[in-house]
């Protein structure tokens, strides 16, 4: 709601509040600076809903009666300028219809705005994504605070759906097409200075400045004649027929390549900007508005927008029966190999001092030149900003022996994943560390009661999964051992939090949650060659159904050897028994996956062949034709079946951190939401599904109890 | 809230260093804040001291990069120290850590801090060139100039000898003399040979490979990581050397009739080296042991234009006189050499002006500045630390630390093992 509460004397002159106005029955005289104040009071985020749209469109009104020489928009919540439409909103209209309807009303009132016959200025607090930054695009100009809260653009692509107040059709307008594709389909969000560098915004000042400076904006400048960017290169790709019509090509190829055909909203992006362009705002704003219908109605968007949400909850729902910990200031970590330094720079940067161990000043050496690589990466991509990353590399430094072990307040132990090894490091450990220490141990599959056995102080072990590349990927799977303390666990939720991590917890039961269900999956993967199938046949139909990389390729990546011992153990536990598996035979024949350039693939400089022998030595010739659709689903189906014995066992605490596990730990198909979603989504069908597999092939496909009855994982 | 001027005894908790390298080599392209995070962060986490129970930072640095003005606020920013604590830069050219941990000590007996990291940095790789005055003048006039013209007209009296770039003064500015002809005329006075010169050089490299062979030097010093290689050790140590070796070197300041020669003098060198101090009251609570209590310090200073380097002649009477001691009840001695002549002038005037004499087998027992390097701003630091840890090593009660500076300055610092 705007809200006229907001203090006038604040800045001189003030700008003047158009509801005050108003009421008192004023005129704004010469040179008088209006003045929007943004504020939901019974909320504390800045969201588009129904009564802001109403009370803003009201406010736009008053301010063309009132004709002041200009017009400012600003939050007063601070850090936060609007942050988006209320996403509650979408579930609440059921049709396409009634979306895009919404949606063009919302592009009535913002036309209304970029109407007005005076300069328009937003200053922009703090986050201004999607439908806000699509508030400011409707202004004249917009003004930015450099503070680290902001953050701006237009993300919607990443919950399948597109702007649909204008954006598609402002954007390209304001920096040109070519920038304004890069900005949609890849769903950037920039702080300040990025965003003044992509034209998103027109200035950066002091946050104590911004107001003063939009002030200064609406009553020096005119109004802005837009011109698809501001160089000529930008110009001619937004207006010249024959090289827009390549950008857009380019970008729909890119696309293509990119969503192999699972995520329609680039595209339906791309069509709404082609549309504006080629007949158009017009016609580019209906066209934004169908098609955002579409896309908001659809089982990809609603998958991918549920996935985001629950991210968010996560950040508290992973303290559930925990006490609230937080992140220690002091880390340590053994083993300064890719795991270890990248698990020691990802501490650094949730703020820690960190003391980094391996046995010689070689290893070390090398642990923090990997630290600072990744450092200067990030910050070469503007990731950290370039002094923080110099603070960053300072805060991390290396020993050869435990000294700096004793301050720690959490230990993180990632050296190779073997139990003899973990233990003894384990035993080293607590005669250094002090009583209040927590040693968290990092493994993919690793008992952690097996490690922490002859522990004098078990209770404060606890297990961290992280996964490789740690910097890249955004998951830590937190293993509860039955004797874990819960603080402990707690210190280890919040320092996988600082690290920017999504944090799940799982019971320590053989392979946790996400090696569990991977290893099934990779399993069967290889019972499939044995039937019969070719190795890049089974790849391709997986990458063609939406995983990132083949079940074979991703083997050959882990390494055969992990791979095998994963698999060794998963299936011991869950009392598998059978004959040497296809990755036991390679293993035996001296194959180590990717890493010694033979596995499933030979690997041979960048290139990668299918490897003939491996045929040989499965005793098996591959067959014809081999169904895509039904591989895919059939290894998909068996991951879902297993993750839903996890929760049947109570591996898992609840389906939202499957979900998440799944699709940010080892790459499920984000747009059907994670595997219990999608389980919702299929319902019956999945269930018979599974049961003629198991008829067909075992035990494994014999739905869990939970996929039996039939159970909805969310409500 | 402590009262101030509530005396507390300042302690030495520990201290390390990284190793020191001749300029120009190992660490040519890092920065001298670069190497005085590794000393300091090093110094933290082997005293398992996190950052946020450290109260002030006082740093000694001579060679002052144009980058930033205080190494001690940049070292509390660039390690993640709290950053509403005090944190100083301090200069007294080569004695410039024995005033950082001084100064941090009085801090501590006043009462204004518990806790302290005090050391020296110097990259002598790094030397910032400067331009003429001339031409310097003239450069801030036309960045304060607002027209082109004006901004050309600065530059009118400068002549194209103002453009050659100015290296950092090496000349005393009392006398116009350089650190080695200064030398060389105290080799001279108080006639100290080249062969005696020579002989506690080899003994500097000779006692340096010996600490570093038996695993006392590996004690202080932690190894300095770069792009995926470590540098281990100190690089100037010549354990291999001869009195005949460093008898065939050339004299360098005066080539006719001079004595000092690149084998008796201390090399440019780059390196960092900082203590962690606590009160007494504090390290003991926290359960710290091997304490060396600062027992007392002196400054000196001698006119310049007579012997430059001798004012720890001085220093060191007044020091031990306020320790309630005399030269000897000191078992250890940690003297910085910045040439033989100067170590041997010192000891030959400390004697002709009644303050004994000192027993050369307790000076310097793992080789010295000529031996080490001389990281100008670190060495005092360098003495301390090392004197602490070999009095702990040894079980020694008292020990003394000195320095001779550029400006006829002296240092000297009186440690105490306590029980």
């Amino acid at each position: 709601m705007t809200s006229t509460q907001d203090v006038t004397a604040r800045i001189t002159p003030p700008a003047i509040d158009i509801a005050s106005i108003k009421a008192a029955g004023a005129r704004f005289e010469d040179g008088d600076i209006a003045r929007i104040v943004i504020d939901r009071p019974t909320d504390n985020v800045n969201a588009i809903d129904p009564p802001l749209i109403a009370a803003l469109a009201n406010a736009i009104d008053d301010a063309r009666a009132a004709r002041p020489r200009g017009l400012i928009i600003v939050s007063a919540k601070p850090d936060q300028f609007v942050a988006g439409a209320d996403l509650s909103m979408l579930s609440a209209w059921p049709s396409a219809m009634e979306i895009s309807q919404a949606s063009r009303q919302i592009q009535r009132i913002f036309n209304d705005l970029a109407a007005l016959p005076f300069p328009t200025v937003a200053a922009i607090n703090g986050s201004a994504l999607g439908g806000g930054y699509e508030l400011a695009l409707a202004c004249d100009w917009r003004i930015a605070a450099d503070a680290p809260s902001v953050r701006i653009g237009l993300p919607e692509i990443s919950l399948g759906l597109l702007p649909a107040a204008g954006g598609t059709q402002r954007l390209p307008r304001l920096i040109g097409l070519p920038r304004a594709l890069d900005q949609i389909l890849n769903a950037r969000r920039s702080n300040a200075r990025r965003a003044l560098r992509a034209g998103l915004v027109d200035e950066v000042v002091h946050p104590a400045a911004l107001e003063r400076a939009a002030m200064d904006r609406a009553g020096r400048r005119e109004k802005r004649k837009v011109q698809g960017g501001t160089s000529l290169v930008d110009r001619a790709a937004t207006w010249l027929t024959p090289l827009r019509a390549y950008a857009l090509r380019t970008a729909r190829a890119g696309v293509v390549k990119e969503t192999k055909g699972h995520y329609p909203a680039p595209l339906k992006a791309l069509e709404a900007i082609t549309v504006g362009l080629q007949q158009g705002m017009d016609a580019g704003l209906e066209a934004e508005a169908r098609l955002f219908g579409e896309l908001a109605t659809s089982e990809v968007s609603r998958n991918l927008i549920a996935l985001f949400l629950l991210g968010l909850a996560q950040r508290r729902a992973a303290f559930e029966g925990l006490p609230r910990g937080a992140a220690p200031n002091d880390i340590a970590v053994v083993g300064a190999g890719l795991m270890g330094s990248g698990i020691a720079q990802a501490a650094s940067i949730g703020g820690a001092t960190v003391r980094l161990r391996d046995v010689d000043t070689g290893a070390v050496a090398k642990g923090l030149d990997t630290v600072r690589k990744l450092t200067t990466d990030a910050s070469r991509k503007r990731v950290i900003e370039r002094r923080e990353a110099a603070r960053v590399i300072s805060r991390v430094t290396g020993t050869t022996d435990y000294s700096g072990f004793r301050r720690a307040d959490l230990v993180i132990e990632a050296v190779f994943e073997d139990l003899a090894v973990k233990r003894n490091v384990i035993k080293e450990l607590e005669d250094i560390v002090r009583e209040d220490t927590v040693i968290a141990t990092n493994t993919s599959a690793l008992p952690i009661a097996d490690i922490a056995r002859n522990a004098m102080h078990p209770e404060r072990i606890v297990g961290m999964h992280f996964f490789s590349p740690v910097h890249r990927m955004p998951l830590v799977e937190v293993v509860q051992p039955e004797k874990a303390d819960p603080k402990a666990l707690a210190m280890v939720v919040a320092e996988a939090q600082a690290m920017g991590k999504t944090a799940i917890v799982v019971r320590d039961t053989p392979g946790f949650y996400t090696t569990r269900v991977l290893g099934f999956m990779l399993a069967e993967a290889m019972l499939l060659l044995e039937e019969g199938a070719r190795i890049e046949d089974v790849d391709k139909a997986m990458v063609a159904f939406g995983w990132p990389i083949g079940p074979l390729a991703l083997t050959d990546e882990v390494g055969l050897v992990v791979a095998r011992h994963v698999g060794e153990t998963v299936a011991a536990a869950r009392g598998i028994k059978s004959g040497p598996s296809a990755v036991q035979r390679l293993t035996d024949a001296g194959m180590q996956g990717k890493r010694g350039g033979r596995g499933f693939y030979r690997y041979d400089g960048k290139k990668r062949t299918p490897n003939a022998d491996v045929y040989a030595l499965i005793g098996m010739a591959p067959g014809a034709v081999w169904h895509d659709e039904e591989t895919a689903r059939r290894l998909t189906l068996l991951f879902v079946n297993e993750a839903a014995r996890c929760l049947d066992e109570g591996v898992l605490r609840s389906a939202a951190e499957g979900d998440l596990g799944a699709v940010l730990g080892v790459g499920f198909p984000p747009f059907l939401g994670g595997p219990f979603r999608w389980a919702d989504t299929e319902g019956v069908v999945m269930r018979d599904d599974l049961r003629r597999l198991a008829a067909r092939f075992g035990e494994r496909y014999t739905p869990s109890a939970s996929l039996m009855q039939g159970r909805r994982f969310y409500a | 809230m402590t009262r101030m001027a509530s005396i507390q005894k300042a302690v030495v908790v520990g201290g390390w260093r990284t190793p020191f390298v001749k300029a120009g080599t190992d660490y040519a392209d890092l920065d001298v804040l670069d190497l005085a995070k590794v000393a300091t962060a090093e110094t933290l986490a082997r005293t398992e001291t996190a950052a946020r129970d450290v109260d002030e930072v006082v740093y000694g640095n001579v060679s002052r990069p144009v980058a930033y003005h205080n190494i001690a606020r940049e070292i509390v920013l660039a390690l993640g120290l709290p950053t509403n604590i005090y944190a100083a830069s301090v200069g007294m050219a080569c004695a410039s850590a024995c005033v950082a941990i001084t100064t941090a000590a009085d801090h501590i007996a006043v009462g204004t801090a518990t806790s302290a990291l005090a050391g020296g940095a110097e990259s002598l790789s790094n030397i910032p060139i400067t331009y003429t005055p001339k031409l310097a003048r003239a450069l801030v006039r036309a960045s304060q100039a607002k027209t082109l013209p004006q901004k050309a007209a600065s530059f009118a009296d400068v002549r194209l000898s103002d453009l050659a770039p100015v290296a950092p003064g090496i000349r005393e500015t009392s006398t116009g003399l350089t650190m080695g002809q200064s030398a060389e005329s105290m080799a001279s006075i108080n006639a100290i040979p080249r062969e005696a010169q020579d002989q506690w050089a080899l003994r500097s490299h000779e006692n340096a490979a010996r600490g570093w062979a038996d695993g006392r030097l590996a004690q202080e010093v932690t190894p300095l990581y770069r792009n995926g290689k470590s540098v281990t050790k100190d690089g100037h140590i010549r354990g291999d050397t001869t009195i005949e070796k460093l008898g065939l070197l050339r004299p360098v300041f005066d080539r006719a009739h001079g004595t000092i020669t690149a084998g008796n003098a201390s090399p440019l060198t780059d390196g960092a080296a900082t203590v962690l101090l606590m009160s007494e009251e504090r390290a003991r609570s926290e359960g710290r042991t091997g304490l060396v209590a600062i027992r007392s310090y002196a400054y000196a200073a001698v006119d310049p234009a007579d012997q430059l380097l001798i004012a720890p002649a001085y220093a060191i009477p007044l020091a031990l006189e306020r320790a309630g001691l005399s030269l000897s009840d000191i078992s250890l001695i940690e003297m910085h050499e910045a040439f033989a002549a100067q170590v041997l002038s010192t000891f030959h005037v400390l004697e002709k002006n009644g303050a004994g004499r000192i027993d050369e087998d307790i000076v310097n027992v793992m080789g010295g500045s000529i031996a080490l390097g001389h990281p100008f701003g670190a060495t005092g630091a360098r003495l301390v630390i090392t004197l602490a840890n070999e009095m702990r090593r040894r079980g020694v009660q008292f020990g003394l630390a000195s320095a001779c500076a550029a400006g006829g300055n002296g240092a000297a610092i009186v440690l105490e093992l306590l029980p």
